[in-house]
């Protein structure tokens, strides 16, 4: 049998994707389908006093315009950070109080797209306007859960000022990034369908038992009533992870026309009816002695968040993981302003905190004039520096060693400007990446016929990464069939509980859930043929039977392929479930994903610390009259346990350091500070990278064992990527110019000259 | 968006009075006018198509006069080889807006008349923007963010910037557009098409109701050969300069002859440097002398806080061009 795992293998979706036979949620188009729009908010806090409807009513073609006050059956869930499904804990259009631009105030329904998009324009709203202020303050920011409940939300280790005091060199440093949106290329969509007391809903989704849980709920219906359907996600990184108000609001306003209604947000509307990246500010104090080892580490990280929820992605927790100090002070905190609530995007934290604490580390490399990649090496840490436990792997330092190689690291001139390219300043930059390892935990239904196929069916998601491929292979492996001979299907929640696809978690415990499942059909066929009085394995103690790529194999050599011994058995085919639970799972956590939830442990265990590591180096030029800056090459060196499949994880890696390349030096949500609105709320002028801004970028995957984390020995990656290449270009924006530039994105702005 | 009526005349008379009636707007490539009606900033009751008038899709850049029909496409004008021989800059400044896909079908006509992309002109949710509703102030200099906006030749009732890249090949150039209207056809020379904000920023050309722009010419002059489009921006491609420049120079040995700089992603309008060009008529190029033609282009701009960067990334970016044309000029 041909390899099937730590292999390339192409996405067993791609042809279905490129001819349009794979169906998106708004794709879905049943009978009698009327179409929902949105009207939103012109201003950010208030109140609304009137809202004239008529004109709208009047558009042909609209069938209903629903305000607060005439939307029937409206329900609400609690929000993510206050323990709910929801995406935020305020609910628009529950009464007339607004709290943030762009916030949903009427609904309108319309026999075509366009009349509902008219009539939505034609909703007159009228309002009385308070104060707003959409930007954090962080001398206006508080510790999240300061006193008996901190979580560690304040660490304090050893004494940091003994640490700075005795330090031979230290850093003192801050960062700011700003607002980002996540612009996913499907837009966010909803369609809902009653049929008396059953619902249907078609959704692009990271967690449909979230949605159905979440749903079921609000509306007192049992979860079995209630369906909920996401085949294909294009594209999410942390937007359609939890119920947001479009969703709530299709459902009432389809039980209200007692027709199905579908809504496609609007780009501009997307920024502002679910969660973004939160703005942080990142503030850093390193010391360390004259051979680099740190003498003090501390880190403050000040998020932005909603007036109305806490939204903790606790960055320190990441970054204290990283180097070993004995000294080491953390805090996190949060600002209040007026915008919807944030949430994850692509490393919720790790982007923000990495462009922090790598830029830190290395002007603390310059300073002590030592090369950047070796003071990453002397404080290279083998235990948890506040957890005690050790990593249950960690490259960091393979990653580094072979990053070095391929980039030609040592060729570097070891002054700033010192290298130069005709009218182009030329600088190289490194930095650190990593990704926490998250356990959550997953059923799958593994069903094999003795005709050689395979079904697997489970509620995880393909959100663009090539999860349907990766479970295909997963299965292939163990029961040794044609990664074709695997029809796998995801997406819907009445399907076994798979994890909510965030936290880089699906390959992991939802693929070991499909390891689970054949070892389950092994054993079982094993049980079935061995009290059989013919054949090769009868007669053989089941428990001593393994699977071998397919193959039953006795203690004494005996051996039957599985497919042959299921041919043996009437039914012709076993159907098990598979189900991983981590020995670090508690029964509560598991409760908790079974409920729709977020039960995750990790990365830390009462055994180990699990986090998957890499290193990028970044080649930046910087043009000498227009100071327009490019880079022409980006490397990575990455180790995550084991590689599944080499193409797709290849994919993930170099897509998160292209989004790398964006979030260092295009990315950022514009915003007007006087009226509180994002300003450039659109794919024209919110700029990401084009094809011609990513030159050379390589991946070099390492091998990596890691028997703690799962079955499968693999760790997430769709996140590690993007975690650090900020700083190693901004690293290497300073070696080119010696400009220390501490807020993103870097532009050429910041390098004129003034 | 609104409906609309459609039309798509044969004949330029006809389509000049169509696009005479009120509420009527021309379209040719759309990639303005179909942006701005799917955003509500236009909703025009009737739509006056003038792809049908064929006879604007020529060019010609043999002669003494380089003569672009309006109708020609971006894409097929900066491609053509005799084009980026004879006057590169044109070239440049076409190839380096938008992307192929836009290129492919906007005119050089449309292009020419853009609109800004000022966040609050392109937003109908902010009350406040005298260019779209005339008289209700302007958001962006009440508090808002001014880093897409004018330095030169703002006003206090709009600092709105003029985005396109062309325009500045053009007006160097001493370009004319052919108009045909009500009253017949007439010329204008090109930098006096449009006109800056004042008191009155929605108005932008002196354009009559129903005039279609036909033909674009330039008189063929040996700076031409000698030109570049230097255009600094935040990303490779795909984005408006952030500052930009045209440029050409004619030399008589080692003096400066003629030069031409018009400067894109600063003003309010195609802006021409003529105290730069001054400065530089007659004196060596040098890194020296391209850099004070740079400073002194921007002598006059105004401090906006969002875009004051511009006024020394801008010189910045005239003396790279300036340097690079006398680079192209020493390597033949
Ligand atoms: C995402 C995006 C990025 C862009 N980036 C750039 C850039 O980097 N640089 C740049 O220079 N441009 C850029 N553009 C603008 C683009 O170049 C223009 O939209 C295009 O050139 C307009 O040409 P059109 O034929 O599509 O014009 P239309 O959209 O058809 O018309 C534009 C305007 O001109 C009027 N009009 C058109 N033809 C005539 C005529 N013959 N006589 C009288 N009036 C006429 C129309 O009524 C309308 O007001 C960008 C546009 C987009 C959407
Ligand atoms: S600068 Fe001009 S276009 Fe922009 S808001 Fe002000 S008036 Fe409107």
């Amino acid at each position: 049998m041909a390899q099937t795992i730590n292999t390339r293998v192409t996405r067993t979706d791609a042809r279905r994707k490129v001819t349009g036979a794979a169906t998106y949620a708004a794709d879905e188009i049943p009978a009698g389908m009327l179409h929902g729009a949105l009207a939103c908010s012109s201003i950010a806090v208030g109140t609304v006093t009137s809202i004239n409807t008529s004109v709208a009513e009047a558009e042909p073609g609209v069938v209903a315009v629903y305000t607060h006050e005439t939307l029937p059956d409206y329900k609400t869930v609690k929000g993510f950070y206050a323990g709910g499904p929801g995406s935020a804990s305020f609910w628009p259009m529950e009464g007339t109080e607004i709290r943030y631009a762009g916030q949903p105030v009427a609904y309108v329904v319309a026999e075509t797209a366009a009349a509902a998009r008219r009539g939505a324009d034609l909703v007159e709203v009228s309002y009385e306007e308070g104060e707003s202020r959409i930007h954090m303050t962080p001398d206006d920011s508080f510790v999240v859960g300061a006193g008996e409940d901190s979580d560690g939300m304040i660490l304090d280790q050893g004494d940091l000022q003994a640490g700075l005091d005795s330090a031979a060199q230290s850093v003192d440093m801050t960062f700011t990034t700003p607002f980002q949106h996540h612009n996913p290329m499907e837009m966010f969509a909803a369609t809902a369908e009653w049929r008396g007391d059953r619902l249907t809903v078609w959704m692009p989704s990271q967690s449909v038992r979230t949605l159905r849980a979440g749903i079921a709920g609000a509306y007192g219906l049992p979860e079995t009533s209630v369906r909920v359907i996401s085949s294909f996600v294009g594209g999410a990184f942390g937007s359609k992870a939890g119920i947001t108000p479009y969703t709530m609001l299709t459902i009432a306003a389809a039980k209200g026309v007692g027709a199905p209604v579908r809504l496609i947000v609007t780009r501009p509307q997307m920024y502002t009816v679910a969660t973004f990246r939160p703005e942080s500010e990142q503030k850093f104090r390193l010391g360390a002695d004259a051979e680099g080892r740190l003498t003090a580490f501390e880190h403050i990280e000040t998020a932005q968040t909603s007036q109305f929820d806490m939204v903790v992605n606790a960055g320190t927790h990441i970054t204290r993981a990283m180097y070993a100090c004995p000294n080491i002070r953390t805090e996190q905190r949060l600002s209040r302003s007026d915008t919807n609530t944030g949430g994850f995007m692509r490393a919720p934290n790790e982007m923000q905190t990495f462009w922090g604490l790598e830029s830190a580390m290395d002007e603390l490399a310059w300073k002590l004039e030592m090369d950047p990649v070796e003071l990453r090496r002397v404080n290279d840490a083998r235990e948890h520096p506040t957890e005690g436990v050790p990593f249950s792997s960690r490259s960091l330092m393979e990653s580094y060693d072979a990053v070095a190689q391929s980039f030609g690291w040592a060729d570097r001139g070891r002054e700033v400007g010192s290298m130069t390219d005709g009218d182009w300043l030329v600088g190289y930059g490194c930095a650190t990446a990593t990704y926490p390892t998250n356990i959550l935990a997953s059923n799958a239904r593994v069903r094999m016929q003795a005709s050689g196929n395979a079904y697997i069916a489970l509620a995880a998601h393909d959100v663009g990464t090539g999860t349907y491929t990766i479970m295909a292979q997963v299965a292939a492996a163990r029961l040794g069939v044609p990664v074709e001979a695997v029809d796998v299907v995801m997406g819907e929640a009445s399907f076994p509980v798979a994890p909510i696809s965030g936290g880089s978690t699906t390959a992991a415990s939802a693929g070991s859930a499909v390891h689970d499942g054949c070892m389950k059909i092994a054993q079982q066929v094993a049980t079935r043929v061995s009290a059989m009085s013919e054949g090769p394995l009868s007669g053989v103690d089941p428990a001593q039977v393994t699977l071998d790529d397919g193959t039953l194999r006795g203690p004494n050599g005996q051996s039957q392929s599985l497919a042959e011994a299921l041919s043996m058995l009437p039914e012709g085919e076993v159907e098990v479930i598979g189900e991983f639970r981590h020995p670090a799972l508690t029964n509560e956590l598991v409760a908790a994903t079974f409920k729709g939830g977020y039960g995750t442990a990790g990365p830390v265990t009462p055994d180990f610390a699990m986090f998957a590591f890499g290193a990028e180096m970044a080649e930046v030029h910087i043009h000498r009259y227009t100071h327009e800056i490019r880079v022409p090459r980006l490397h990575g060196a990455f180790a995550a346990g084991t590689w599944l499949n080499r193409k797709t994880a290849h994919s993930q890696l170099l897509g998160g350091m292209v989004w790398g390349i964006g979030s260092a030096l295009h990315e950022v949500t514009e915003t007007d500070s006087a009226r509180s609105r994002f300003l450039n709320a659109n794919i024209a002028e919110y700029l990401i990278p084009v094809n011609a801004d990513i030159r050379e970028v390589r991946v070099e995957m390492l091998e990596e064992q890691d028997d703690y984390v799962n079955p499968l020995g693999v760790k997430g990656i769709g996140e590690l990527g993007i975690v650090g290449t900020a700083a190693a270009i901004g690293n290497a924006v300073y070696h080119a110019t010696g400009t220390r530039l501490t807020s993103l994105p870097i532009r050429m702005s910041d390098l004129v000259s003034t | 968006m609104r409906s609309f009526s459609y039309s798509s005349p044969g004949q330029i008379g006809d389509a000049s009075d169509a696009a005479r009636e009120s509420g009527a707007q021309i379209i040719a490539g759309g990639t303005t006018m179909v942006d701005l009606m799917k955003i509500g900033v236009i909703a025009p009751d009737a739509l006056v198509d003038i792809n049908g008038l064929s006879d604007l899709e020529g060019y010609a850049v043999a002669g003494d006069r380089m003569r672009f029909g309006a109708l020609a496409k971006m894409s097929t004008v900066a491609d053509d080889p005799a084009v980026i021989d004879a006057f590169p800059a044109l070239s440049e400044s076409l190839w380096k807006a938008a992307s192929p896909q836009l290129r492919n079908v906007a005119t050089l006509g449309g292009n020419i008349l853009q609109r800004t992309r000022c966040p609050y002109f392109r937003d109908t949710a902010y009350a406040q923007c005298n260019k779209r509703n005339p008289g209700s102030g302007c958001a962006a200099l009440e508090g808002g963010e001014t880093n897409l906006h004018a330095i030169l030749g703002g006003s206090s009732a709009c600092v709105a910037m003029y985005p396109g890249d062309f325009a500045q090949a053009l007006i160097a150039f001493d370009a004319e557009v052919v108009v045909s209207g009500a009253g017949g056809e007439r010329t204008i020379p090109f930098s006096q098409l449009h006109v800056q904000p004042g008191d009155s920023p929605e108005v932008e050309t002196v354009l009559e109701p129903g005039e279609i722009v036909t033909e674009i010419v330039l008189p063929v002059v040996p700076a031409m050969a000698n030109s570049t489009y230097l255009k600094a921006r935040d990303r490779e491609s795909y984005a408006f300069a952030s500052a930009s420049a045209a440029v050409g120079v004619a030399m008589d040995g080692d003096t400066v002859s003629d030069v031409r700089i018009a400067l894109g992603g600063v003003a309010s309008v195609p802006w021409r440097a003529t105290d730069a060009e001054d400065s530089l008529r007659g004196q060596p190029l040098t890194e020296e002398t391209a850099r004070e033609a740079g400073r002194i282009a921007f002598e006059t701009a105004e401090e906006l806080e969002g875009s004051a960067y511009k006024i020394a990334l801008g010189a910045d970016v005239v003396a790279g061009a300036l340097m690079q044309v006398k680079s192209r000029m020493g390597g033949e």
